[in-house]
């Protein structure tokens, strides 16, 4: 039986020795260790022999268990040293193949970070019609018929007497009327306005309007607001500077210039050469517009502000016409 | 608006370097982006609000610059009127209802020539054509105080009465620079004894316009009612820098004063003298009012405290006459900034000269409300859907909600049902669209690529309902279902069934069903109508489905986990042959709920009437023997052939 096992260990030695691959050791073990293996069936026969030859085998079968256990591992451990040893050439660059995806649309990209930003803040996404009363639209925030401010606001008018909304703010009065403040809304949508179609001026756009009351919200708030929300979408190194202006339902009004992302400062044909982009009106909410809101302006102060959504995406991707975001052509597409 | 260097250093000396002031101008509201060349002058191109006719005047923008500086403008010397020694006669008829105030003197003995170099100067470097002395006086008042004015040829007033009416429409009217048009309903309008003089606050008449032979004049200066100055503009798309003034409101204290300035410059370029008293017609005095700040408002709205001191110094730049009093300032505005009502407007006076770029950044301290705001949106079903649907291997468009009556016909739709603008951009744009359906059509025309896989999450009207809807151009049926089938599987949509009908005439009769859970429309799907291909000029097939974002939320649960069996599945391929019109889908939702050993079941493959399945039996709780599969496989032969006719192979 001694004999046996000499033989045996010589065998697996000389198996382990030649072996090319971890696989191959793999079945050397399962083939002597395993439980069906040479060696273990010798293990099972121990019980066979006459009482005094038992330990003397028994502590052999056990030697060259483990012997053939340390080969194995030596072996292995050469086996991969060697695998990376020899740095076997290997392209890294032969493509991948990779699933068909499609591809989200960049406003829906930009509008989901944005709106991502403003729930941080404690904003609320409310939702409102595109089909709208000229109350809720220009009357509500203080632009009566025949304002000049409807000149830059110009419309569509509907069969039915409504017309289609120009601006989210629309949704202002809207939500102070069944909202008990303090409140913090974001409101993005489409709008309409009477243009003719061309690289900067569209029939229909985007914006992201947003607006908050409570006792004690401040200007420098709004200010500090909107500063963190572009320069969450810019960047840190983002350069804002705001500038007095006037809308009918703000008191004071603010506008946003963005230093020029295309050519930082210096002037492009984006930035019609001011090196710098105005991106989001701004102001505390009029007092009146609180009013019509069912919202006491002596107890309660506000901000509204709105973000042009189309030129946000413009500026990011360094698109240069708003056509170009309703064009459904996959060339387009495909490269977001 | 534009503003010459030259003309505005006549009333303010510039201090700070052009592109410093330029943007100083920016932040305090008066928006100055461009620098031109006029004439060889620079004039700066500002963009004025609405709530600031002052500023529609150089002297206007000195102020503001004063303000910035801090040093004094140099205001037009103006010569009181020496009382005329004969006076001739006028009589004016007004209707304050169009013309507020009226203010009006007659000069006598002018000559009419060309202006001295000075003032055609002045009236080139505002991009103007200098005409005649006085004309080019009015011009010049004009732009210098932004009160507009007129002069008439006294001699052509009919009967030396003007008459202050609004049209009736239809009127005729040839301007002074003979161009004629037919009037709008209330417009201002004067009237002599026999005809219409003048379209005021927009254009005087050829009537009784200056001629190079006028020796006497009726010079005045009015405050028009800006709406009806609004409408009558735009309905003749007349523009002008007096109607842009007049829209928004001048200076009502300021007419007096502009008619002396006027006169003072006529007498020195044109001689002659005053012939008539200085006509003020008004119901009522224009003067400066008080308007209180309280300086803890102040601080509570703007987040900062602003110094008493600081305050006063910058309602004092902005010529308001500041008294403070404790807490209290009391400013008395003049009448030129009529846009200062109510203390918001202070404060944005005191925070735009302060300057917004001045104060710190801050974020709101208050509480987030729990409770939803009204008109709450939940965009989660939205999110889902688009990664279902870009996972999908479907890229994501946006098309125009404005679509023409074209497009509704070869959609085989009905115009009647779809809302109309009454003023569209072009007809290509006039109503809005009751489905998405129709421009991914257009979408999938646009690609030429051999499979194209589209998608919009939009809202259709007349509802507002928001629709997700895709179309496949060189794709397979079943390649295109595969985005419902995971649509409704990832958003938990079971028991769902599919009905073999279609309402809408833009998909294929014979190849488009409706996928309803309990009595709710989920969607449709299908072919596209042979009819609509060829109306818009599509060879393919086309695919396209459009289901309810709302219906679909409704219809959606949250899953319940089902523990992982740690048994070991067994794998198994069934092929029967059916007879013509089998419910595949069907059969395999049939197979799923025959045993509980069942765990998957799938098409794996269909030749000819016969399609193979895949079905995966497991238990929670043991190893499956053979004979227990075989047990399960005999119910599932059974079953199919005696419920749907369908043979084992």
């Amino acid at each position: 039986m001694n004999e046996d096992i000499i033989n045996l260990k010589n065998e697996a030695f000389a198996q382990i020795n030649t072996a090319k691959s971890i696989d191959e050791l793999e079945e050397i073990r399962i083939a002597y260790l395993g439980r069906n293996g040479k060696l273990t069936n010798l293990i099972k026969k121990i019980k066979d022999l006459p009482l005094e030859k038992r330990s003397q085998t028994g502590l052999l079968i056990n030697e060259t268990k483990k012997n053939i256990e340390n080969l194995l591992n030596d072996k292995k451990q050469n086996l991969i040293k060697s695998l990376t040893e020899k740095r076997e050439w290997f392209d890294l660059t032969l493509p991948g193949t990779k699933p068909e995806m499609g591809h989200k649309h960049p406003l829906k990209e930009v509008l989901e970070e944005v709106k991502d930003i403003f729930k941080y803040l404690g904003y609320q996404v409310a939702e409102g019609p595109e089909i709208e009363s000229d109350y809720y639209n220009f009357e509500a925030l203080n632009i009566p018929k025949d304002h000049p401010a409807r000149d830059t606001q110009m419309t569509f008018y509907l069969e039915n007497g409504k017309i289609l909304r120009t601006q989210t703010s629309a949704m202002q009065v809207r939500v102070m009327e069944k909202t008990k403040p303090p409140f913090r809304v974001l409101v993005p949508g489409r709008n309409f306005r009477f243009e003719q179609v061309d690289a900067s001026h569209g029939f229909e756009f985007w914006q992201v309007e947003g607006f908050a009351v409570d006792k004690n919200i401040r200007f420098t708030d709004l200010l500090g607001t909107i500063s963190f929300v572009l320069k969450s979408l810019f960047g840190k190194e983002t350069k804002l500077r705001f500038a007095t202006t006037n809308f009918p339902f703000v008191e004071p009004g603010v506008d946003t210039y963005l230093q020029c992302t295309i050519c930082h400062g210096k002037g492009c044909a984006f930035c019609k050469n001011t090196g710098w982009s105005e991106i989001m009106p701004a102001g505390m909410v009029h007092p009146d517009v609180l009013k019509r809101g069912k919202i006491d302006p002596k107890k309660w102060q506000g901000f509204a502000f709105a973000i042009g959504l189309s030129r946000i995406v413009n500026l990011r991707y360094g698109i240069n016409d708003l056509r170009i975001l309703t064009t459904p052509d996959l060339r387009i597409l495909s490269q977001f | 608006m534009l503003v010459p260097i030259p003309w505005l250093k006549d009333y303010i000396e510039i201090k700070l370097p052009i592109k410093d002031l330029m943007w100083r101008l920016t932040e305090i509201g008066l928006t100055s982006e461009k620098l031109e060349k006029i004439n060889g002058e620079e004039v700066l191109d500002i963009e004025v609000t609405a709530n600031r006719p002052d500023w529609m005047s150089i002297l206007g923008v000195a102020y503001e610059i004063a303000a910035i500086q801090g040093n004094k403008v140099k205001e037009p010397q103006i010569k009181e009127l020496v009382k005329p020694p004969k006076t001739l006669e006028i009589k004016l008829n007004n209707n304050f209802q169009a013309i507020e105030r009226w203010s009006a003197i007659i000069i006598s003995g002018i000559e009419i020539k060309p202006s001295p170099e000075w003032l055609q100067k002045r009236i080139l470097s505002v991009g103007l054509r200098p005409i005649n002395n006085v004309v080019d006086i009015t011009n010049f008042v004009m732009f210098e105080m932004g009160m507009p004015m007129h002069a008439f040829d006294y001699d052509e007033i009919k009967g030396h009465e003007m008459t202050v009416m609004l049209s009736q429409g239809g009127e005729e009217f040839t301007s002074v620079d003979e161009l004629s048009y037919k009037l709008p309903k209330d417009a201002i309008i004067i009237k002599d004894k026999e005809r219409i003089i003048d379209l005021a606050g927009i254009k005087g008449g050829l009537n009784s316009g200056i001629k190079a032979n006028t020796k006497n004049i009726l010079l005045h200066s009015t405050i028009n009612n800006p709406a009806l100055i609004r409408k009558t503009s735009i309905a003749l798309g007349l523009r002008s820098e007096a109607s842009a003034i007049y829209e928004r409101g001048p200076d009502k204290g300021g007419t007096v004063k502009a008619i002396k300035r006027a006169a003072n410059l006529i007498l020195e370029t044109a001689g002659g003298e005053v012939t008539s008293n200085l006509i003020d017609l008004k119901q009522k005095e224009f003067k400066p009012y008080s308007l209180d700040l309280n300086l803890k408002r102040l601080n509570e709205v703007v987040g900062i405290e602003i110094k008493k001191d600081k305050v006063v110094k910058i309602f004092s730049s902005l010529n308001l006459n500041p008294k403070a009093k404790g807490e209290k300032i009391t400013c008395i505005i003049p009448t030129k900034r009529a846009d200062l009502k109510i203390e918001e407007d202070l404060i944005e006076e005191v925070a735009r000269i302060y300057g917004y770029n001045n104060f710190p950044l801050t974020l709101p301290e208050g509480k987030v409300k729990e409770e939803k705001i009204a008109y709450f949106k939940d965009d989660k079903i939205e999110k889902r859907l688009r990664e279902i649907m870009i996972a999908s291997g479907y890229s994501e468009t946006m098309n125009y909600s404005l679509i023409s009556e074209k497009i509704i016909k070869d959609s085989l739709s009905d115009p009647e049902k779809h809302i109309k603008i009454k003023n569209p951009v072009s007809l290509d744009y006039q109503y809005l669209r009751s489905s998405l359906i129709p421009s991914l059509i257009l979408a999938a025309k646009l690609n030429t690529d051999k499979a194209v896989k589209l998608f919009e999450i939009d809202k259709v009207f007349p509802e507002e309902k928001y629709k997700v809807s895709a179309i496949g151009k060189g794709i397979e049926f079943r390649e295109f279902k595969g985005a419902i089938d995971l649509i409704l599987e990832r958003l938990g949509i079971e028991n769902y069934e599919i009905i073999f009908e279609v309402e809408e005439p833009i998909f294929h009769p014979a190849k488009s069903g409706t996928i309803k859970v309990k009595e709710s429309n989920i969607g449709y799907f299908g072919e596209i109508n042979p009819q609509v291909r060829e109306n818009f000029a599509v060879k393919e097939i086309l695919w396209a489905f459009e289901l309810d974002l709302d219906a679909l939320k409704d219809g959606s649960k949250i899953k319940t986990f089902v523990p992982v069996s740690s048994y070991p599945p067994q794998i198994e391929d069934l092929t029967f042959v059916f007879p013509p019109k089998t419910r595949i889908g069907e059969i395999i939702i049939t197979i799923k709920k025959l045993d509980e050993t069942i765990k998957n079941v799938e098409l794996k493959d269909i030749y000819e009437n016969a399609f193979t399945f895949k079905i995966v039996y497991q238990s929670n709780q043991k190893t499956l023997t053979d004979k227990e599969i075989t047990k399960v496989r005999e119910k599932i032969v059974k079953n199919i052939e005696n419920r749907y006719g369908g043979k084992i192979k």
